[in-house]
Formats: C-alpha cells, structure tokens, sequence
C-alpha cells in the first residue's frame, strides 16, 4: 500500500471533524471519496496534504510511519493536492507558476524561460487545457486557474495526487481530457485520492470508493460494486438527533420574493423563489452550486445583472449591503470570522454594528444602551463569555455564531439569510440556534436558510429550494423530500416536477 | 475601450515610454539644443544614481515593502565616503567601505522587518529620522573638503570618469533587468512578494527574501551614493534630501505595484526618464520652474490612475 | 477599545513621559514651569491637528502623506483671498477650510472610486499640492502684514498666559476623540479598520467612511496652515514641509496600528506630548537638538517591538487560518509580557537618555575648563538673579563680574555658512567669558525657529542673538522675550526694528545684490546674459537678494539679461544639474550666479564638466568649498563676508548690550581684534562684503 491512514481523529473548537477515519491508497490506483458537505473529506484530505496535523491516529507511507507537520514536508514527498480554490501567484505568468510549483530553483542559477513555456506549454496540453504559458495567472478565469494546478501537479511527477472537485467547473471536452491525464497518470503508478460531487463521473476514473459521513468512514468499496443509488445511501443518513424541528405553522403572506436574479460573473442565472412570514425555506445544494452567490446579490454585496427582488409586494432597489438593511433585510454570511463578525472587536461593539443608528442619539454612542442590549442578546442567545466587552476572537464558533446571529436579530428584520449557520459549531449550540430560529420564525420572520446539511434542511425548513449549477433545480415542500431526493436534485441527477412552488 | 487596453502586456511601460516620446518630440521640436551629445551625457551622469537607487526601490517594493530611508541612507553613504577618502584609503576600499556601510544600514532594516515582523513604512520612517539627526549632529552639515584628487572621477578624469558612471548605471541597469527576470533569486522576490503564503509552499523562505531585498536596498544605496559623490570635489551631507519620494514615485509611475509582486527594472527606467527630462525640459521649454512640483505630483497620480481604470473596466 | 482605558502602548508611553518629566526637571532650567508647559503646547498645535485629522485616516488602514502640503497650498489660498481678493479674515479662513475639505475629498475619491493605494494617491498629491502653492505664488510671493486680531490667533495670550490657539487643539482634540470613540461614525472607522469586508457586511457604507477621513484630514490640514499662518504673520508656498511625517510619527508612537483597527485619539495626544516634551526637554538641558530626533525614532521602533512582541504572545505565527487559534487578551501572560517589553524599551531609552547627557555635560564642563583660567569656575546659571559671580578671566580681566549667557541662533544647523560663523562666536564667548548657548532649528522651517527662542524665555539666557529666518514671523516673539528682560540682537537678517536692540549688519541685501551683479557685469564686460540658482524660491533671504540683484541690473546694465532662474533646495547635486541644463538650454549665458552656499560649487562642477572655458561662476559661498574653482579660474570670486568676524561682532555686541555698554544710540563699538566697528543707527555695520579672489582666497579658512 502507498498510503495508509489508521484511526485519524481530528476536532476544530472541540467540534470534531474526523472521528477515527482509516483510509488506504495504493500506486496506481484512484481512489474516490465522497460525502456531503463537512463530512470530513476536506479534512482527511488535509491531513494527507499536511495543511492539518491529526490529533491522533497514524500516517504511513510505504508502510513506514511518516510525520506530516506541514504541507512542505509532504510535498517533498511526492504528495500534491489540487484545490478548488488555487493557490497560484496571481502576478507571476502561467509559466512559472508551473515551474514555482515543482520547486523554487536555485538562486543563483539562470531560469531558462524557453525550457519553462515549453515544459508549461506541454503540462498543460496533458491536462487538456488550452492556455498560454506566457499568460498572467490574475487574467484567467477561476477553471482556468484550476487547470494550471492540474498541469503543475502532473508536473511534479507526485506519487499520491489528491484532485478536490477538479471538475466541478470545467465543460465536458475538458472532463474527457482529464480523465485521460488521471488514467495516464494512474498507469505511471500515482496514487489518486479523487473527490466529486459528480457520481456520475466515478465508474468512469474510479477504482474504489470510500464515503465519509459526520467525520465517520461509512464504508470503502470497490467502485464497481456499487451503484449510483448505494452511494446516495452511503453518504445521506447523517445524526438528525441534533436538529429540533421546526413546529409547523400557517404561513403568512409572501414577504420577500426574488425574480430571475441573475448574475452571470458568479454563474447565477434566473434564479427565482419566495418566503411567506414564518416561514423557512431551505436552500439546498453542493458547494458552488451558487447559493452563497445568491443570498450575496439579495444582500446588496454584488450587483445584479437582471432581476427583482421583492419585499411585501413591492420591488426594492438595493445597491448595497446598507440598503438591503435599511429595507430589513439581514444576512448572517458563512465565513464566520472574515464577515460575520469583527474578531478583534467585542462582543458589545459587534453585537451593535448593525443598528449603531438606533442604540444612539444623534449619532452620539451610548455605551450602556450598548451594553445593555449585547448582554440582552448574550442572555437570550445564551452566548458564553466572560464579559461583552470580550473580544469575538476569544469565544469559541458557536459563541462567535450566536454574536453574528444577535448582530443582526438586533436590526429586528424582516428577512433573515442564514448561510450554513451551524456550520463548526457544537452540538448544544447547534441544537440552540435550531430552537432560535423556530422560534424567529414563529414570531413572523421570513428565514432563508443556506446549509450542505440535509438533515438540518428537511429538518427545519417548511420547503426546500434545491439550487444546481446557479440555477433552482426544484422546490419542494418538506413533506415530500427525502435526503436522497435531495441529494439527487442537488448532484443534478433529476428533476422531478417542483412540488408546492410558489403561491 | 480603456478596458481592452488593460490586456495589452506592460502597459504601464508602453504608456509611460509614450508620454516620454511625446515630451522628447517636443523637446526636439521647441529646444533641439537638448540633443547636444555632452548635454545628455551629462543628464546621463546625473540621473546615474537615481536610477540606481530607484532600481533597489523597485526590488523592495515588488517584495510587497517599503524603504523611506533610502534618501537618509544615501546622504550618510557620500559622507562615510568623503571621510574614508580624506583619512587616506585608497579608492577601491573606499568604495568597498561605501558599499559596506549602506549594506549594513539595509541590513538593519532588513532584521527589523524581515526578522521582528515589524511594517516596513514605520521601521523605515524610524530609522530615517535616527539616520538623518545623527548624520546632523556629528557633522553640523560641514561638506566634506580636501579629498584626495583621486577621488573626484576615480582620479581617471572626467570624461572617462562621467563614461565609467554611465557603464556602471547600465550594467547595473542591465544586471538587475536580467537577474530579476532570469535568476531564480530575481523570480523568488516577485513570488513572495505576489504571495509570501504561496511562496512558503513553493519552499521559498519569505523572511529571508525580504531580508536580502533590505540588505541589497542597502547596498544598492551604498553604490549609487558612491557613483554620485565621485562626480564633485566636495561631498554634500545632504545629497540623499527628498531622494526617497523621489525613486518611489518613480518606481510606481514605472508601474511597480505597491501591493507588490508586478514591477520591471524597465518600467523604472522609463519611469526614471520621465520624471527626471521633467526638471530639465521645463529649463528648455523657458517654462516657469515653480510648476514644476505640481507636474511631477500630475504624472504620478495620472499614470496611477490610468492604470486603475483600466483595471476597474474589466 | 472605546472605554476610556489605557492600552499597554499607551501605559507605555504615560512611563515615557513620566521618566522624561523627571529626567528633565533635573537637567533642564526652567523646565517645570507653568509658562513652558504653555508653550510646549503652543509649539505642538499645528503638527497635533494634523496627527488628531491623521488618527482616523490611519485607524481605517489608511495614510494620509499630502497634509504637508496641502498646509503649503492653504496658506498660499488664504492669503490671495484676503490680500489679492480683498475679502475680509473670516470669510477667508472659511473658504480655505472648504477647499481644504475638497482637496481632502479629493484624495478620498481617488481612494475609493479608483481603488488606488492611499499611500501612492497621497504621495501623488503630495506633490501636486505642494507645486500648487508654488505655482500659484511664482514661488516668491508671500502674504504678510495680516491684522493684529488674527495674529492674536496665534501669537498672543489670552487673560496673559494662555496661548489662543491651544483651546482650538483642545477642541480639535475633544472633537476628534468624541467622534472616534463616541460616534456611530467612530465605530464604523475601527471596523473598517480591521477589517473592510466585515464592516461592509455589517451595511456599514465602508467607502463613504474612507471618503470622510479624508475629507477631515484635509480640512483639518487647512486649519492647521490657518494657524501656521497667525503664528508666524506669514503666509507661504513652503507651510508645513515636512509636517505629514511628524504627523505620522506621532499617531504611530501613539499606539494606531498602521495596519488600522487599533489605536486611538488619547493615543496620538501621548505620542505628541512625548515628543513636543523630549524636544523641548532637551532644548532646556542644552542639548543638542538632533538628539530629539533620534531618541523619536528609537523611541518608534521600541514602540513597535513591544506592539509585535504582545501580539507575538497572543497568537503564534503560522497557525492556519482554518483553525483559529482563541485571542486571548483578556489573560494576564501577555498583558505582562508586553508590560515588561515597554519597560524593557523604556529603560533603555532612560539609560540612553542619561548617558547621552552625562556624556555632554561633562563634555562641555571640559570644554568650559579649558577656556576659563578661572580655577574655581563654576558652572554659571544662567538667568539673573540665580547667577553665580565668578571672576572674570582672559581678555575680559578687570573686576568680578557676573557670567553673561548669549544664545546664538543659526537660521538652521547643519548649514556650513553657520558653523563658519559659530567659530567666530566661540572665539568671543572665551576672550570674554560669555556662556554661549548655540542652537537652532534642524530643518529650516521659521516655525521651529520660534519655538526655540521660546525655550530660550522659559530658560532664561541674558542676550538672544538670532539670524533672522522670516522676518514677520519671529519679532512677537522677540518681542516677547523683551518684555521680560532679555536684550535681544539679530544678526545675518534682520527682525522688525522695535523687536531687538541692534542688528549686527555683515551686509545689506543692497550691499550684496550689488557687489554680485557688478561683478557678474564686470565679468560680461557690459552686456549678455546670466543666469541665478537660489536655494529655493521660498527663502526669504534669497528672494531680497534676487530683488537688489534685479534693481541693480536694471538701473546700470540693462544690456544685461537675466535668462534662467532655478531652484537647487539648498543641493550641491541638484545645483549642478541646474547648472547643467541652463548651459544646454541658453547657451548665450556667460555667468552662472549662485546665491546659496551649495550653488556655486555645484554649478562651477557643472561648467567645468561641460569644458565651456566661456562661462563663469560666481555667488555667495564659502571660500573652501570654492577655493579649486577659483584657482582653476572657473569661479571668478567668491562673495561673502568674513564669517567668523560675523560671530565674533554678535557676541561681542551681546556681552556689551549686557553690560549696558553699548547704549542706544551709540556711534560705534570697541570690537576686540576688529577694532572700532561704526554704528549707523541701530545696524552695526561688519562692513561690505568681502570678494574672495584667486588672489586672496588662500588666506582663510572657512
């Protein structure tokens, strides 16, 4: 065996991510691994990779242990990685990123540009993408960046090669020449750990494989052992004791309304649906399938190419993210700590960002105005921390969480975007925010909630918005979804006739 | 249409070198007198040293830093210079000390920044002002005089000595051009400074790159405040005065990034040129010297601005 | 971060301070004085303006280089709308204001809408301000004789102590601190600062913020040059030069993080307080002032230090974004870390503090040794009444008498002309055993001449001796330091007549512009051209010189025509490269005229490069600089005065304005080895100027 993974466990914030998960790879193999969202594949993947050191378990490479304490030691030791999001020099061309990628030359010796262009020029044919070498890596487009990755990692000769959603953006001509590298590539005895979201695609490259659920491996097989049906079933299934439901209730008339949002820079297109009063719709759908794009148009955080959006039946014009809260709109985003909150600020000044208007006079703070409701707010989100005059940065996810829930439950919207809210965070929190957001939602807020999480979706929200490649596949009511209905809407495998659209 | 412009390759070089060939057509056109060979063999000499130190600021500042220390640095190299002259060394350990001195002032920058962590702007702007007093208090602005005849022009005289300034300028013009582009410590600086993250995956040690940068700023300054005391009989304490702003400006209007990794010795170059035929052509042109300020201030935030554009069409 | 708690940086700093209080209380005559801690402040309102306007413009991650200059333009605009546009001060200031606020805004477009680096926008503008004011005045042109109401701004006293501009600090201060710790507009800053994506996903109106702080920087830069401008009772292009990094070296030691999110307005106060102190400690413990500038920015770098060594403390380096490591601020451990680091830095800056003066106490008490006779000489204080009689030894024999202290101020250290005079100053000071204190600005900004002159009236000296750097700007100071017994002399230029006793004339700007444009017209036998390099076209002196040069001219050569006049900024190189293109541009130009002390070398190097053997140069200089042009036959002459008989005549005169030797109306002065110097009303005259030739250049040396 080339790689052999026993018993990793690895926890973020005491959230655990990977729960003594074994993996094995063996040279000239492909070796596919699926699950949903935060099921712990990017973890494992990292773990292999060494962006994360395990916090135990073992790692052996040619039978040998092997310590991985950072991505520089696995690289000198054949292991390469592919992300979805490159990380290239953007100011350098696309030549020496390639040739930066196999290894920074020596100082003092001379870079033979025409050797690079033509090493680049060739890498990249094999990975079937058509790309001047000479070009500057900022000027192309995100497929395009994920494509030099490709030709840099074939370059560097690695012996386990891990693609994470290498084809996730890249048209079907571009796919068939990938799978031609990887079956090349696998002939020359390199190990693959391959990732997708595209089951259709694994008879085709994969060999065996493994499916991850709640950190937890759920089974390996052989690839053609399996159907597409019993993969579905491998990775839905997840832990649902952690979800308190939704009571169901009468909604009330349609408060927010969205008509053919399209935005063609991010991919979405036509996207349409609406929220009545208390009611929450589940948007649901794979990474990239445009759903954070989405909720960042309604928020006014990019603009729009065509489209209305609608608040109690009248179109609303939002220009920016001050607009979209001036008309009551709220947007709890998904990176936490880059957006949700402010880390280095406390809880207080964070809890109050969005309403500094309404807790002062005139323009004039008023410190215990401010104070008294972040420690209302810490009160009745129940939010662990020493004091509101902590910083965000000291508390832990699910506290950062509720923060950057209070912040905007204090603008008393009418909208609420949730993007993956329980996203990392505990399970008593997790269970919290669900009560929460019942209980907003029974007191007439319109919630759309964004979660990779099909349980937490069937069970909270009253009907689901399935989003597919920048477009809504279907919406469907809760009662007549199942996880693997879902699952299957979201991976673009059918498209069953919507049921319960809009009114 | 400023936005199908932004795909042009170097188009911050290609605009500037315009605008420069516009300025020299009308200079050619209004005041021939400025193509007399001694003449720009002259302007050549000056501009020699500026050049130089602009092409170390060009290094610093693709390295994603920033060095205002340069022009204080420069002013204390042409003294230690004049002193090691006057106390009898010969001109090639004068030289040797000149270098030395300014590479060990970069170096001090350089662990500041590269080993403390501390920003580059506020430890350069520090150690300006230490440079700068200290410089004032132990000479009081006394020239240095009674340098040894050796020293003026190397003692080679002037014409071989103003060709040796300008060979040197272009060697070290063309050495930094290639070697930045060829070399792979050149292309380590550019991939730190686009990426230091990147660059520590790609196995680059960014720190240390950083470090170098200072420590070649430094020595850098060394040699081009060398290049321009040599051209006077009597070294000036406050030959480095406003000399930062200067190559920065220059730099940037080449099109060096301040957000680094992009940047060509080229680019300074042309940047260079331009700022420096500004002075001269508005002697030429008869135009009114105190517009001239105002002038250079419209170059850099056009050629800023221009560029800008072209990026925010897209 | 908005309760009204010192950070550790700041705790830092109040330490600093502290150890600077006792420090100089010790060293410095006069320094804890009610009076001095008045014009401590006074000195430091222009430059805390603009760092209190720099505070939020820095807190957003931003930086702001161009409120030098835009001072400069300020200055120039307020005066052309009240003298060229006739409109009355107050509608003027207000207009300045405004278009300080749209150049201000300005900048923050330029920010915002284009996305370009405020550091490059500013650097930009930076120079396109500044070339504003020159281009706008021609350089020389400047706005004086304001009301005396408007100078009350910035000159006078209210109820006879207070200095009317501190309570606008204040204000300015207060109104800062309130809006960047008070205001919904103050939190949005410290979230932009942080961070800009968070605070626009908060629907805070990030760009309209950035546009703000600029906005206020500029308008508050415009205040500042308004000020400027009622302190010194002049308005000029070059307001301010420099100011924008003063500025920036004060919010930074403050504590704002130049990165933005962290630091404060009380900050900012404390790095300025610590500064204006060390400067004006120094000052009053007679040391030299350069020090101020390097204990600043060692004092910078050890702030910086401790800054990284906490944050160092509070998050290791390389820990994955992924998986954020929790900030503890709230533990003690690096709490005390960088409460030990700041202690650490502030020792070492005491330690050095007080080995530099030892250091120069006993340097100067040897020096003082060795030029007294007097066995038993002790260190005289310095004013009045506190003075210690010591005998009078050297050349001054005769009975006991008590120890005059003459303060000598150059136009700025570190200009050679300067030093040339002090040896002639020193000689004095020991033939008649005066206590000579010599200090000066260190950049040549007539604002710092003030606020030395004021440490000399919290000192206490016997005599002010000053070469005058703006005429306007300095007599109510002078003034001052007369009316609370200080004799004061001006030497080199000239004050206002009723603000000092004499004025030690070494040549009138007539004398001088002649003996330069009859020998130029000696030189060209008559008629052509030639062609001026000055230091800048703001100097003062410069452009009276230019003016006689021009009178001159015009009455007995006007077949002679002046071609080109260049700035060198008071630049060797650059005077040469001046040089350089005048001899390319207007090749009929037969004489090169530099009136600075650089420009004549600088532009004799120039025209022997260029092997015309039909030019020459002559101007202002020092003979030593010029002695190889001359015998090479490239520099004609050299003009000046004997400098160190410049010195001399100045102390001398002091010591015997002391004494009450030297009585108004006086016709003449016993001069030690000058013999009788003649008096014409109240000019002691040194003489003409002196022409150094070929001839005789070889028989000084300075």
């Amino acid at each position: 065996m080339l790689l052999r993974m026993r018993g990793i466990v690895k926890s973020y914030d005491g959230v655990r991510a990977l729960r003594g998960v074994s993996f094995d790879l063996a040279a000239g193999e492909v070796h596919a691994l699926v699950g949903e969202n935060g099921a712990g594949k990017s973890t494992l993947v990292k773990a292999i990779t060494g962006a994360v050191v395990p916090d135990a378990g073992e790692i052996l490479l040619d039978g040998r242990p092997v310590a991985l304490p950072d991505p520089t030691t696995a690289r000198s030791l054949g292991i390469r990685a592919v992300y979805q999001q490159p990380a290239l020099f953007p100011d350098l061309s696309v030549a020496e990123n390639i040739a930066l990628g196999l290894g920074a030359g020596r100082a003092f010796r001379r870079v033979r540009w025409r050797a690079l262009r033509e090493r680049a020029r060739a890498l990249l044919a094999r990975a079937g993408a058509d790309i001047d070498p000479e070009a500057e890596v900022r000027r192309l487009s995100m497929p395009e960046q994920q494509l030099v990755e490709i030709a840099r990692a074939i370059g560097a000769g690695a012996r386990i090669l891990v693609l994470d959603e290498p084809t996730a953006s890249l048209g079907g001509r571009e796919v068939e020449r990938l799978f031609g590298v990887i079956r090349e590539l696998r002939a020359g005895g390199t190990g693959i750990v391959y990732i997708s979201h595209r089951l259709e695609e694994l008879p085709e490259v994969a060999d065996r494989v493994t499916a991850l659920r709640d950190g937890e491996l759920v089974a390996t097989h052989p690839m053609q052992a399996v159907s597409r049906a019993d993969l579905i079933r491998m990775m839905v299934g997840r832990d649902v004791s952690a979800v308190f439901p939704k009571r169901p209730m009468e909604p009330g008339p349609t408060r927010l309304a969205v008509r053919g949002l399209t935005r063609e820079a991010d991919g979405i297109r036509d996207v349409s649906f609406d929220v009545r009063r208390g009611e929450i719709l589940g948007l649901a759908g794979l990474v990239g399938a445009g759903r954070t794009e989405t909720a960042r148009l309604i928020f006014g955080l990019a603009p729009c190419d065509r489209g209305v959006i609608e608040l109690d039946g009248r179109p609303i014009t939002i220009r920016s993210p001050a607009d979209a809260v001036a008309a009551g709109i709220a947007y709890v985003p998904e990176d936490r700590r880059r957006h949700g909150v402010i880390p280095e600020m406390s809880v207080a000044d964070n809890t109050t960002l969005a309403v500094l208007r309404r807790v002062a006079a005139h323009g004039w703070l008023d410190r215990r105005r401010e104070d008294a409701l972040a420690e209302a707010y810490v009160e009745r989100l129940g939010v662990k921390t020493p004091s509101v005059a902590a910083p965000v940065g000291s508390l832990s996810g699910g506290n950062q969480q509720k923060v950057a829930l209070a912040r905007w439950l204090a603008t008393d919207p009418k909208v609420l975007v949730l993007d993956e809210p329980t996203q990392g965070i505990d399970v008593g929190a997790k269970a919290e925010i669900h009560r929460l957001m019942g209980d907003l939602a029974a007191r007439g807020l319109a919630i759309v909630m964004i979660s990779s999480e099909l349980p937490e979706i069937l069970g909270m929200s009253d009907r689901i918005a399935v989003m597919h490649a920048g477009r809504v596949a279907a919406v469907v009511d809760r009662a007549g979804a199942t996880q693997e209905s879902l699952l299957a809407l979201a991976l673009g495998e059918a498209a069953p006739a919507p049921t319960g659209g809009g009114p | 249409m400023i936005g199908r412009l932004a795909g042009i390759r170097h188009l911050r070089e290609w605009s500037v070198a315009l605008v420069l060939a516009a300025l020299l057509a009308a200079l050619a056109f209004l005041a021939p007198a400025f193509f007399r060979a001694d003449y720009l063999r002259g302007l050549l000499v000056a501009k020699a040293s500026v050049l130089i130190v602009a092409l170390g600021m060009t290094l610093v500042i693709v390295a994603r830093q920033i060095d205002i220390s340069v022009g204080s640095q420069f002013s204390v190299c042409g003294v230690i210079a004049g002193l090691l002259s006057t106390a009898g060394l010969p001109m090639g350990l004068v030289a040797l000390g000149t270098v030395a001195a300014g590479a060990a002032m970069g170096a001090t920058n350089g662990l500041l920044v590269a080993g403390l962590g501390l920003p580059s702007i506020v430890v350069t702007l520090a150690t300006m002002t230490i440079l700068r007093e200290a410089l004032r208090w132990l000479r009081e602005g006394q020239f240095v005089l009674g340098l040894p005849d050796d020293f003026q022009w190397f003692g080679l005289g002037q014409l071989a000595g103003q060709w040796t300034v300008i060979l040197a300028a272009a060697a070290f013009f063309l050495a930094a051009a290639w070697g930045l582009r060829h070399l792979g410590a050149g292309r380590a600086v550019y991939a730190v400074g686009s990426d230091a993250e990147a660059a520590r995956l790609a196995g680059l040690r960014p720190r240390f790159v950083v470090f170098l940068v200072f420590l070649a700023m430094g020595a850098v300054t060394g040699l081009a405040s060398l290049l321009s005391a040599i051209q006077f009989g009597v070294v000036d304490p406050n030959s480095g005065a406003g000399l930062e702003l200067q190559v920065i400006a220059a730099a940037v209007v080449g099109g060096t990034a301040i957000s680094g990794g992009r940047g060509t010795p080229m680019g300074t170059l042309l940047g260079v040129a331009l700022l420096g035929t500004i002075g001269p052509a508005l002697v030429f042109l008869d135009a009114a010297p105190e517009w001239e300020k105002a002038i250079q201030g419209l170059f850099i935030l056009a050629a800023v601005a221009v560029d800008a554009l072209a990026w925010r069409k897209r | 971060m908005s309760r009204p708690r010192l950070t550790s940086a700041q705790f830092g700093l109040v330490l600093v301070l502290l150890i600077e209080i006792a420090v100089f209380s010790l060293t410095g005559r006069n320094f804890a004085t009610r009076d001095n801690a008045f014009e401590v402040a006074r000195l430091s309102v222009e430059i805390g303006l603009l760092a209190l306007a720099m505070t939020p413009v820095i807190l957003t991650g931003g930086i702001d280089l161009s409120v030098g200059s835009l001072m400069g333009l300020s200055a120039v605009l307020f005066g052309k709308l009240w003298r060229d546009a006739g409109w009355p001060i107050g509608p003027a200031i207000a207009a300045t204001l405004l278009a300080g606020a749209a150049a201000g805004a300005g900048n923050g477009l330029l920010v915002t809408r284009l996305r370009m680096p405020p550091l490059i926008v500013t650097l930009g503008s930076y120079s396109l301000f500044r070339g504003l004011a020159e281009g706008i005045t021609g350089g020389v042109d400047n706005f004086t004789g304001f009301p005396a109401g408007f100078l009350f701004l910035g000159q006078g006293y209210l109820g006879g102590i207070l200095p009317p501009q501190l309570p606008i600090l204040l204000a300015a201060a207060l109104g800062f601190w309130l809006l960047v710790h008070r205001t919904t507009v103050g939190r949005a800053l410290v979230a932009i600062g942080f961070s800009p994506e968070g605070a626009r996903h908060a629907g805070i109106a990030v760009e309209r913020h950035v546009r703000l702080v600029y906005l206020m920087s500029g308008c508050v830069a415009s205040l500042a040059a308004v000020i400027y401008v009622a302190h010194l009772g002049q308005a000029k292009a070059d307001a301010g030069t420099g100011y924008e990094l003063l500025a920036v070296t004060a919010v930074v030691l403050g504590g704002t993080s130049i990165f933005g999110g962290r630091g404060g307005i009380l900050g900012t106060l404390l790095g300025l307080v610590t500064i204006a102190v060390l400067q004006n400690g120094l000052r009053l413990s007679d040391l030299p002032a350069e020090l101020a500038g390097i204990l600043t920015g060692a004092l910078l770098l050890a702030a910086l230090g401790a800054d990284r060594l906490r944050a160092t403390a509070r998050r290791p380096p390389g820990e994955a974004p992924t998986a954020p490591a929790p900030l503890p601020e709230s533990t003690e451990v690096p709490v005390k870390n960088s409460q030990v680091a700041f202690l650490a830095a502030v020792i070492l800056l005491a330690a050095g503090l007080v080995a530099a003066s030892n250091w120069l106490v006993v340097r100067s008490i040897v020096r003082e040794a060795d030029r007294r006779d007097d066995p038993a000489g002790a260190r005289a204080a310095g004013s009045g009444d506190a003075a210690t009689a010591a005998s009078g030894g050297g050349a001054a024999a005769g009975p006991r008498r008590k120890r005059v202290t003459v303060a000598m101020m150059p136009k700025s250290k570190g200009n050679p002309y300067f030093v040339a005079c002090r040896k002639g100053a020193e000689e004095a000071a020991a033939e008649l055993g005066v206590d000579l204190v010599w200090d000066g600005p260190t950049d040549p900004d007539p604002a710092k001449q003030n606020e030395v002159i004021d440490t000399w009236i919290t000192r206490g000296v016997d005599v002010i001796a000053v070469a005058v750097e703006n005429r306007a700007g300095i007599s109510t100071v002078l003034r001052k330091a007369q009316a609370r017994g200080i004799k004061v002399v001006t030497w080199d230029a000239d004050a206002e007549p009723d603000a000092r006793s004499f004025f030690v004339n070494q040549a009138t700007p007539r004398g001088i512009g002649e003996a330069l444009m009859d020998n130029a017209a000696r030189i060209l036998g008559g008629e052509g051209e030639f062609a001026i390099i000055t230091a800048s076209l703001t100097a003062g002196n410069m452009i009276d010189w230019q003016k006689e040069i021009e009178k001159r001219r015009a009455e007995k050569y006007p077949g002679i025509r002046l071609a080109a006049l260049r700035p060198c900024d008071d630049l060797q190189k650059k005077a040469f490269d001046e040089a350089t293109a005048i001899l390319g541009a207007h090749p009929e130009v037969r004489v090169i005229m530099g009136i600075c002390s650089p420009a004549p070398p600088g532009a004799a190097e120039a025209v022997k490069q260029s092997g015309r053997g039909d030019v020459k140069v002559l101007g202002l200089s020092l003979p030593n600089m010029n002695k190889r042009f001359v015998h090479e036959g490239i520099t004609d002459c050299i003009i000046l005065w004997k400098t160190a008989d410049l010195g001399y005549l100045t102390v001398l005169a002091a010591d015997a304005l002391a004494r009450g030797t030297l009585p108004p109306g006086a016709d003449g002065i016993e001069a030690g080895r000058l013999g009788r110097i003649a008096i014409e009303g109240d000019n002691i005259l040194l003489g003409t100027p002196f022409v150094f030739t070929k001839d005789n250049i070889d028989d000084f040396d300075f």
